[in-house]
C-alpha cells in the first residue's frame, strides 16, 4: 500500500461529511433568517473574513505569536513539570513535605490567578508566559508523579533481584515505565497552553490571536472575529496531531498513545 | 559456571576429599513469616527448617495459599522473614537479593520491560557490570540456550507466552547464576509448551550445574524435574514432608513418568498435599 493510499484511508470521511452538513445547515439557517442575529455571520461570510485577514497580512503574525508563546510556555512547563514530578515521585520525603501545599494550590482554579498576574506583571509578554507556564505545569507534574509512583511492583522486584544500582533503576526502569503517562500529561498541557495563551492575550498581553479576536469584536467585525476563532481551532488540531505522531514515532510500544501500561 | 561465584580454594579442597559432602546453598532455621493482610498480621509459615544442597533441584509444593511463593521470595531476598528466623545463603545471612541468586517470576508479561527488545531485556542485569563485548556474548549465549536467537530484535509483547517466559529465563541465564529460583514459571502455559519448557529447563540445569528451587502446584512437574520435593502442610504451614526423587537422569517425558518409582512417588506426594485438608 502506498503512503498516499494509507493517508486517504486514515481520513475520517463520514466525520468530515457530518461537519460539512452542519456547516451547510448553519449557512442555510442564517440565509433564510431562521437564525437572525445581527452579529452571527454564516460560514461563507466567515471564510470571506478569513481570506481578507490572510491577504491583508493580519492573520499570520497573530497566529505565529500565539503559536510561539504556546510552544515556549509548553516547553518551560514541561521541563518544570517533569523535573518537579521526578523529584516528588522518587523522594518520599519531598512528597510528604510538599503534598499539602500541592493539593491546596491545585484546588484553586488557575484562571483566578489571571487578574493577579496582570497586576504583578502588567500588560506584557511576560504576564502571558507566566500564566501559560503556571497552568501548563500541572498536568505534566501530576502525571509524572503518578507515572513514577505507579511503576508496577513486578518491575521493581526485577530491579532488586538483578541488583541494579539506584541510578540504573531510575534511568533504565522507573523513568521509561513512567513515560506513557508523562506523554499523556504533555499532551494535556499542550492544549491547555494554547487555551491560556489566548486567554492571556484577550485580557492582558496586547498581541496574538486572543487580542486580535477582541479587537475584531470591538470593531463589530464578526466575520473576522469568527475567522480568528477558527484559526485558534486549527492551531489546536495541528499541534495535537503533530504531537501525537511524534509520540507514536518515538515509542514503539503497545502502550504508546494511551495512558498507563497494560493491567 | 557457578565456579565464578565460589571461593576457588574451597572448591579445590572439596575435590580432594574422596566423597565430597555437598555444601548447603540455602539453610533455613526456625523460619517464620508474617504478612500484612486485611485482618492484621497473618502468619504464613511457622518455624520451618530446611536446606537446599549445592547443585540440587528442589521443588516446593503445597496447596494455594500455603506460602510457596512467599518462601521463594525469602530465599531470593525480596522479602524479610520475622525476626528470629535464620536464612543463610552459604554462610551469609540473607539480607536483600544475594549475588548469583536469580529469580524467574510467574508473571512473565509484567516482569519484562515492554519498551526494550528481547536482547535488551536479557542484557538488563549486565548493563554497567560487564564490558560491552562480554555483554553481547553472554546475551547471545543465553538466547541460544532457550532457542530464541532469531527473535532477539523483537519486542517481548510480540511473542507468545511460552517465548516470553523463555526471555525471562534467558535474562536469568545471562547473569550466569549459581542459583535459579523459579516461581511457577510454567503455570500459565498450555500443556505442550509446558513440557517443552520443562525439558529445556532440565537441559539448562545439566549444562550450568546451577542449584534450582522451583515452586509449582503440579505434582507431575515437580517429580519430573526435581531431586527432592518439599511439601508445605497446615496453616500456618510447615514442611510436612521431604520426598527424594530417585528417578535416573536424563529424564524422559514418557519413560520417567510411567516408571514404577515415579508413580509410587506421585501417590505419596498427592497424599501428603491432601493431608489435613479434607
Amino acid at each position: 500500500m502506498t503512503s498516499r493510499m494509507r493517508r486517504l484511508r486514515w481520513i475520517n470521511w463520514p466525520g468530515l461529511l457530518t461537519m460539512g452538513l452542519l456547516a451547510g445547515a448553519w449557512e442555510a439557517a442564517v440565509r433564510w433568517s431562521l437564525l437572525d442575529y445581527q452579529y452571527l455571520p454564516a460560514p461563507a461570510a466567515i471564510a470571506q473574513g478569513a481570506r481578507t485577514l490572510l491577504t491583508s497580512g493580519e492573520l499570520i503574525p497573530n497566529v505565529l505569536h500565539t503559536l510561539l508563546v504556546t510552544l515556549i510556555g509548553w516547553s518551560l512547563a514541561s521541563a518544570i513539570g517533569i523535573a518537579l514530578g521526578l523529584l516528588l515521585g522518587l523522594s518520599p520525603t519531598a512528597y510528604r513535605y510538599s503534598m499539602t501545599s500541592f493539593e491546596v494550590t491545585k484546588a484553586i482554579p488557575p484562571i483566578t490567578f489571571v487578574p493577579a498576574t496582570l497586576l504583578i506583571f502588567g500588560f506584557s509578554l511576560r504576564m502571558e508566559l507566566v500564566i501559560v507556564v503556571y497552568v501548563g505545569v500541572w498536568p505534566v507534574l501530576i502525571n509524572t508523579i503518578g507515572g513514577v509512583r505507579g511503576v508496577p511492583v513486578e518491575l521493581l522486584d526485577v530491579a532488586r533481584m538483578l541488583r541494579m544500582s539506584r541510578y540504573h533503576r531510575v534511568r533504565k526502569l522507573i523513568v521509561p515505565a513512567a513515560i506513557p503517562e508523562i506523554i499523556v500529561g504533555l499532551r494535556l498541557t499542550l492544549s491547555l497552553c494554547l487555551v491560556l495563551a489566548v486567554v492571556a492575550e484577550m485580557v492582558g498581553n496586547p498581541a496574538g490571536l486572543g487580542h486580535a479576536l477582541v479587537l475584531a469584536q470591538q470593531a463589530l467585525q464578526p466575520e473576522k472575529m469568527f475567522a480568528y476563532v477558527l484559526s485558534a481551532g486549527v492551531l489546536g488540531i495541528t499541534l495535537n496531531a503533530v504531537f501525537r505522531s511524534a509520540a507514536a514515532w518515538m515509542l514503539p510500544s503497545p502502550t504508546s498513545g494511551r495512558g498507563g501500561g497494560s493491567p | 559456571m557457578k565456579a565464578n561465584e565460589q571461593p576457588v580454594a574451597e572448591q579445590a579442597s572439596a575435590e580432594d576429599r574422596p566423597q565430597p559432602q555437598p555444601r548447603n546453598t540455602f539453610e533455613c532455621r526456625n523460619l517464620s513469616v508474617e504478612l500484612r493482610s486485611s485482618g492484621g498480621l497473618a502468619c504464613i509459615c511457622r518455624s520451618i527448617d530446611f536446606e537446599v544442597r549445592e547443585g540440587e533441584f528442589v521443588s516446593i509444593m503445597g496447596r494455594s495459599g500455603s506460602g510457596k511463593t512467599t518462601l521463594l521470595r525469602i530465599l531470593g531476598g525480596l522479602l524479610s522473614p520475622t525476626p528470629g528466623s535464620t536464612v543463610r545463603y552459604y554462610s551469609e545471612q540473607v539480607d536483600g537479593p544475594p549475588r548469583g541468586v536469580i529469580t524467574v517470576f510467574q508473571n512473565y508479561a509484567a516482569s519484562l520491560l515492554p519498551w526494550r527488545t528481547v536482547e535488551k531485556n536479557v542484557a538488563l542485569g549486565l548493563e554497567g557490570k560487564v564490558s560491552k563485548d562480554e555483554k553481547a556474548e553472554r546475551v547471545a549465549e543465553a538466547l541460544a540456550m532457550v532457542s530464541l536467537s532469531k527473535r532477539a530484535k523483537d519486542y517481548p509483547w510480540r511473542l507468545s507466552g511460552g517465548m516470553q517466559q523463555r526471555v525471562q529465563l534467558a535474562r536469568a541465564l545471562a547473569m550466569r547464576p549459581s542459583v535459579l529460583l523459579l516461581d511457577e514459571p510454567f503455570g500459565a502455559l498450555d500443556a505442550m509448551t509446558k513440557t517443552t519448557l520443562q525439558d529445556e529447563l532440565l537441559h539448562v540445569y545439566e549444562q550450568t550445574g546451577a542449584t534450582v528451587v522451583f515452586v509449582t502446584h503440579d505434582v507431575d512437574e515437580a517429580l519430573y524435574l526435581s531431586d527432592r520435593v518439599l511439601i508445605l502442610q497446615g496453616d500456618p504451614s510447615t514442611i510436612g514432608e521431604s520426598v527424594a526423587v530417585q528417578c535416573s537422569r536424563p529424564r524422559d517425558q514418557i519413560e520417567t513418568k510411567q516408571s514404577e518409582g515415579f508413580l509410587t512417588l506421585r501417590r505419596k506426594v498427592y497424599e501428603a498435599i491432601m493431608q489435613g485438608h479434607d
